[in-house]
């Protein structure tokens, strides 16, 4: 049932863009996106992967649009980048360093972020971070307080291994590289896929809103109620008073493999922990 | 008519995920994590838009399971941001290779 629409998509659907041009477009959005993500996985500091990340997202809503997926094009732009992005950033404050100032001295730095990250050289994992700032590094200590000095003591002390990729980063890599020629080679070598030279009906939004409602509407439902049980269960997790008291806390704490220094000022200390010093 | 082969998307969208598979590899802070599983499911579904514009225009159906993925994801981020919230005033660290139980 093509709905007739005196909407300016038909013509523009209609119009032979030059193969040069969509090309173009292509690259463009391609090398935004892949870009985006190589950034995102090697950067240091997580701010700057969050950014990058949203590059990328930013490169496949363009994608979308060279395939003519309109709608998703938009629901990529406000979900992910206007929803999901600012989520990112707000976890992002949780950790001890989002800019990405605490790097241990174990990891290989190249170029720019290597000469700034001089006077951040943090101990190893496993010794005392407190001592060597205290005493020590008085201007190592310095220049890190002079690079990012809205940093409170207390996160310095704690993160002094905020080393962001894994030990086993090189067999990761390895891994992803081989699953990602594997991919590759897989598409390249039996590129044969039932094309259909057709273009879709311009009306995108009503043609999705209307299978939405009518074909897949269980899944519509469903995603609805998922989104209901997720909200509710962010809520519960969040309840405080639902965390063990400080003795406790202090042996988990000295559980942990390189248990990092006491914390002098825990902001985020839940309710239920002066409650229970109380008693 | 599109002049560029289906096969260069699901190169691009091979490329995204095999970068988005290093990052949750990889990374031990689990917001990164989150953000690499986000990439994953960004490839996915290029992929699945892809194949959508070149094999069955007239269906919409491939853009449905867009817009279901999105929403997974979505919420994916939601309960991780509440986990993670948790495990850093309980542990006092975001790095998931600290994480030794999450029993509360």
């Amino acid at each position: 049932m093509p709905v007739k629409t005196p909407f300016l998509l038909e013509e523009a659907t209609e119009m032979e863009v030059s193969p040069v041009l969509q090309w173009a477009a292509f690259g463009i959005f391609a090398f935004i996106s892949i870009a985006g993500a190589l950034g995102m996985a090697t950067t240091m500091s997580m701010f700057r992967s969050g950014i990058f990340l949203m590059a990328s997202f930013i490169g496949v809503a363009g994608l979308f649009i060279l395939l003519l997926a309109d709608l998703l094009a938009l629901l990529q732009i406000m979900m992910y980048i206007g929803g999901m992005l600012v989520m990112i950033l707000f976890m992002l404050l949780f950790s001890g360093d989002p800019g990405g100032g605490m790097m241990s001295t174990h990891m290989r730095l190249r170029g720019p972020e290597w000469f700034f990250s001089l006077g951040l050289a943090r101990s190893p994992s496993g010794t005392d971070g407190n001592n060597a700032n205290d005493s020590s590094d008085k201007e190592e200590d310095q220049r890190d307080q002079a690079r990012d000095s809205h940093q409170e003591e207390g996160e310095k002390e704690e993160s002094n291994d905020m080393s962001m990729f894994t030990p086993a980063k090189r067999g990761a890599a390895g891994l992803a590289l081989g699953i990602g020629v594997l991919l590759i080679a897989l598409l390249l070598w039996r590129p044969h896929w039932a094309v259909v030279a057709q273009m879709p009906d311009p009306d995108s939004p009503r043609r999705i809103g209307h299978l939405l409602m009518d074909k897949y509407m269980i899944a519509f439902e469903g995603a609805g109620l998922l989104i209901l049980l997720g909200i509710f269960g962010a809520v519960l997790l969040q309840r405080p008073g639902k965390y063990p008291d400080s003795a406790h806390r202090e042996e988990l704490r000295a559980a942990v493999e390189d248990a990092p220094a006491p914390v002098k000022t825990d902001p985020l200390k839940p309710l239920g922990l002066d409650r229970d010093r109380e008693k | 008519m599109i002049a560029i082969p289906l096969t260069a998307f699901l190169l691009v969208a091979a490329v995204l995920f095999a970068i988005g598979l290093y990052a949750v590899i990889a990374q031990r802070t689990a917001v990164m994590v989150l953000m690499g599983i986000e990439l994953l499911l960004n490839a996915t579904g290029l992929n699945l838009v892809a194949f959508w514009r070149f094999t069955a225009p007239q269906d919409y159906s491939g853009q449905i399971f867009v817009i279901i993925i999105v929403t997974i994801g979505a919420i994916e981020m939601a309960i991780g941001l509440a986990i993670m919230m948790l495990l850093y005033r309980r542990h006092q660290t975001v790095q998931v290779d600290k994480y030794k139980e999450l029993k509360g």
